[in-house]
C-alpha cells in the first residue's frame, strides 16, 4: 500500500505585506510539488485607471502597495513624464531620490527588524521582543522613523505620498529642514552599522545554496543608486528598459493572483542582493569598505544574503541621500515644479523598489492613460521564490512540519516579499 | 483599566496593508503592549488566529474574493467590537473605482483568458457584508485616528465621527485655496477632516481619500456646481468623486441633479 502523506501548508505566512500561503506536497519519492499561494483578491490597478486622467491614476498607483508607495509614485510619475516628453531638473531629480530613500530606509528597517529578527531570535512577534531587546526595538523604530520623516516632509506623509506630482513636488520644505535632513543622517549612520553588523552574524542557510540569476537597473550617473534606463542580468546581458518585455515573460499560474516571470525562460531574482551582485563596483563610502570585508556572506548564491544585503543598503543610502541634498542645496532656491505639457505618449520606467526592480509602462492619449503595464519586484521573484522553497523543502520534508513550515516561511521572507504589489497585476 | 487585557485582532481583506503599516509604526504602540493581548495579526505576530474571541476587531482592506466574504462573518461572530480601518474597508477602496464595470471586462483586461482557482469579485466596503461598529477613514488613516479610536476603546467609552470637511482645517492653517485661488479640482468640500488638510497644504488638490463627510452633509451637488462652472463635464466630476466614493448612494444622484436637463 502506498503511503498517504498531507500536503504540508502554511495557510497565511506571517511578517510579510499582503496574503499568501506555501503549500508543500510530498509523495513516496519526496518532494513533489511547492506552490505559493497568493490569495490576496485581485485588485485590477491597470484596468481601472484605463482611461483616467493622468493626474488622477498617477494618485491611485501608489496605492497598490504601502510599504513601497514612495517607489510606486515615484516610477509612475517617471514613466508618465517621459510618455510626455518632460526630463525634470537635477535638483529635482536629487530630491525625488531623496523622498525614494526615504522609503528605502523605513521599508528595509522595518523588514530587517520587524519581519526577519523575530525568527532568528525565536519570537513570534517584534511586540514579543520589547522587554528582551529593547535596543534592536529601538534601532529599529528610530530608523523607520526616520525614513517615515524623511518621507513626510517631501513627500507629505510616509505612506501613499500626494506631493511628488508631474513635474516635481508640490511644494518643497525650507532649506532648515533639508540642513537637518543631513544632521539627522549622519546620526542614523551608527545605527546603520549596527544593524549590519548585527546581521552579519545571522545564519545563511546552505540548503538553498545554488545559481540564481539577478536582474537590477543599471543605475544612472554610474553611481550605485535607484533610478536607471537599462536593465543588467547577472550574466552580463543588458537591455534598455523599454525592452523588457522582450526579455521578461509574464504568465498566470492557476494557484496565484499574481502573474510570474521568467527571464530569457528561467526564474531569475531582484531585490537588495541582485543591485549588490550586478552594481557592488558603484558602491562608494563606508558600504563598500563593508562590502569587501563580507563578500563571503553577500553571496550570489543565496536567497538569505538578500537580508544582509538590505543591511548594507541602510549604510549605503543614508550616505548617498546626504551627497543628494549637497547636490540640491547647491542649486537652491529651487523652485518645486515646471509645467508639464501632456502630449500623447508611450514611456517606460524601471527603478529601485526596495524589493527589487520595479517597472511601469503608460501610453498617454488626450491627457488619459491607453495603456498600463506594471510589474513589481514580487511578481518578478515568485517563480524564483517558489524554487528556493522547494530546495529548502527538499532538504526538510523529513524533519518536523512546523520547522519545515518556520524554514519555509523564512525563505519567503528575505525576499522581502510584497504581496499586495504582486496581485495588481499587469495586461497579458 | 482592569488586569483583564484587551484582546484585539487585525485582519486583512484586499488592501495595500497600508493602514496596518500605520498602526504598526505607531510608537505609541509600546505603550499599548501592557495593556493589550494580540489575537491575530498576521502581519506582525506569527502566532496568529483568525478564529479566535476578541474585544476589538479591527479590518483593513475591501471584500474583494468569496472567501473574504466567509472571513468578514467569522470575524463579526468573533468579535465584540468590529471597527472598519481605512478607505477599502469602509469605502470599498481605489479598486472599487470602476465599480459599474462588468468584473469579466476587469478580469480580462488583466488576466486575459487565464483562470485562477480563487473566486475574484468587485471589491466592497465591510459594511456591505456585516454590521461594522465604527470606521477609522483614510488612506491611510492618521496616527491621531487609531489612537483616538483605541485610546477611546479601552476606557470603555465610545469615539465620534468627524461631521465637518477638510475645508475646515484648511482655512484654519490659512492655507492657500486650491479650488478657488487655483482652479484645480479640490475635493476639500465634501471630503471628511481628520487630516489637517495635509494634502493642499502642499499646494496638492484634496483627491477625497477620506471618503465623503457623513450624516449627508457632503454636498455633492454644490461642489459638481462649482466644477461645472470651472469647465469640468459631468463624468470628469463623478471620476473624480468615485476615486474614493464609488460605493456612495447619495453621489450620483446630487451630481445628476446639477446636470439636469443640460445637454453635455
Amino acid at each position: 500500500m502506498k503511503n498517504v502523506y498531507l500536503p504540508i501548508t502554511v495557510d497565511h505566512i506571517a511578517r510579510v505585506e499582503g496574503k499568501g500561503g506555501i503549500e508543500i506536497v510530498v509523495g513516496d519519492d519526496g518532494v513533489k510539488e511547492v506552490k505559493l499561494n497568493i490569495i490576496e483578491g485581485p485588485r485590477f490597478f491597470e484596468a481601472v485607471t484605463l482611461g483616467k486622467k493622468l493626474d488622477e491614476a498617477l494618485a491611485v498607483y501608489p496605492r497598490i502597495c504601502s510599504f513601497c508607495s514612495a517607489a510606486h509614485k515615484l516610477t509612475a510619475v517617471e514613466a508618465a513624464e517621459k510618455a510626455v516628453g518632460f526630463t525634470p531638473r537635477e535638483e529635482i531629480q536629487a530630491l525625488r531620490e531623496v523622498l525614494y530613500i526615504g522609503d528605502m530606509i523605513e521599508s528595509h528597517a522595518l523588514h530587517l527588524y520587524l519581519l526577519v529578527l523575530p525568527d532568528y531570535l525565536g519570537y513570534s512577534s517584534p511586540l514579543k521582543m520589547v522587554d528582551e531587546y529593547r535596543k534592536e526595538i529601538g534601532i529599529a523604530l528610530d530608523l523607520k522613523n526616520f525614513g517615515s520623516w524623511i518621507m513626510d516632509e517631501l513627500g507629505s506623509r510616509a505612506i501613499h505620498q500626494e506631493n511628488a506630482v508631474l513635474g516635481g513636488f508640490g511644494k518643497l520644505p525650507d532649506r532648515s529642514v533639508l540642513e537637518d535632513m543631513k544632521k539627522r543622517l549622519k546620526e542614523a549612520l551608527p545605527k546603520a552599522e549596527y544593524t549590519f553588523e548585527l546581521f552579519a552574524k545571522l545564519e545563511q542557510y546552505e540548503e538553498v545554496e545554488g545559481p540564481i540569476t539577478h536582474i537590477a537597473v543599471k543605475p544612472r550617473n554610474g553611481v550605485y543608486g535607484i533610478y536607471g534606463d537599462y536593465l543588467k542580468a547577472s550574466d552580463g546581458f543588458e537591455f534598455p528598459s523599454e525592452e523588457y518585455r522582450d526579455h521578461i515573460k509574464e504568465f498566470v499560474v492557476e494557484h496565484s493572483f499574481a502573474k510570474h516571470s521568467h527571464y530569457h525562460g528561467k526564474p531569475f531574482m531582484v531585490g537588495a542582493i541582485s543591485r549588490l551582485v550586478n552594481n557592488s563596483k558603484l558602491l562608494y563610502g563606508r558600504a563598500k569598505e563593508l562590502y569587501e570585508g563580507h563578500k563571503d556572506l553577500l553571496r550570489p548564491t543565496n536567497p538569505f544574503a538578500n537580508n544582509l544585503a538590505q543591511a548594507l543598503e541602510l549604510v549605503y543610502f543614508t550616505e548617498r541621500a546626504i551627497d543628494l541634498i549637497d547636490e540640491a542645496l547647491a542649486k537652491w532656491p529651487i523652485r518645486p515644479r515646471d509645467e508639464v505639457e501632456i502630449r500623447d505618449g508611450f514611456g517606460v520606467s524601471t527603478t529601485e523598489a526596495p524589493r527589487g526592480v520595479l517597472v511601469y509602462a503608460l501610453r498617454i492619449e488626450n491627457g488619459r492613460v491607453s495603456y498600463a503595464d506594471i510589474i513589481t519586484p514580487t511578481a518578478f521573484n515568485l517563480a524564483m521564490m517558489e524554487e528556493h522553497v522547494r530546495m529548502m523543502a527538499e532538504k526538510h520534508y523529513n524533519d518536523d512540519p512546523e520547522m519545515l513550515k518556520l524554514l519555509a516561511e523564512m525563505v519567503v521572507r528575505a525576499y522581502d516579499p510584497c504581496i499586495s504589489c504582486s496581485v495588481h497585476v499587469a495586461r497579458l | 483599566m482592569g488586569e483583564k487585557k484587551v484582546r484585539i485582532g487585525f485582519y486583512a481583506l484586499t488592501s495595500c496593508y497600508g493602514c496596518q503599516l500605520q498602526f504598526a509604526m505607531m510608537d505609541e504602540i509600546l505603550q499599548l503592549i501592557p495593556n493589550v493581548e494580540v489575537a491575530c495579526w498576521f502581519m506582525i505576530e506569527r502566532g496568529s488566529y483568525e478564529d479566535e474571541p476578541v474585544d476589538i476587531a479591527l479590518i483593513e482592506g475591501s471584500v474583494s474574493t468569496e472567501e473574504e466574504i466567509e472571513l468578514v462573518k467569522k470575524i463579526r461572530e468573533n468579535a465584540r467590537i468590529v471597527v472598519a480601518v481605512g478607505s477599502c474597508a469602509v469605502q470599498g477602496g481605489v479598486q472599487s473605482w470602476e465599480k459599474d464595470k462588468p468584473l469579466e471586462e476587469l478580469w480580462k483586461t488583466v488576466y486575459g483568458d487565464a483562470k485562477v482557482k480563487f473566486q475574484p469579485k468587485m471589491a466592497e466596503p465591510v459594511s456591505n457584508y456585516i454590521k461594522v461598529d465604527y470606521n477609522i477613514y483614510g488612506c491611510p488613516p492618521e496616527k491621531k485616528d487609531f489612537l483616538y479610536a483605541i485610546g477611546t476603546f479601552l476606557v470603555g467609552s465610545w469615539p465620534e465621527d468627524i461631521d465637518y470637511p477638510v475645508c475646515l482645517e484648511c482655512r484654519l492653517r490659512g492655507n492657500t485655496c486650491v479650488l478657488l485661488e487655483k482652479g484645480e479640482p479640490c475635493l476639500g468640500p465634501i471630503t471628511r477632516a481628520g487630516c489637517d488638510a495635509r494634502c493642499p497644504a502642499f499646494d496638492v488638490a484634496c483627491i477625497g481619500c477620506r471618503g465623503a463627510v457623513g450624516y449627508d452633509v457632503a454636498w455633492f451637488d454644490s461642489l459638481a456646481k462649482t466644477f461645472r462652472e470651472k469647465g469640468l463635464t459631468k463624468e470628469e466630476i463623478l471620476e473624480r468623486m468615485k476615486m474614493f466614493n464609488a460605493h456612495n448612494p447619495k453621489l450620483e444622484e446630487m451630481v445628476e441633479k446639477v446636470f439636469q436637463g443640460v445637454k453635455e
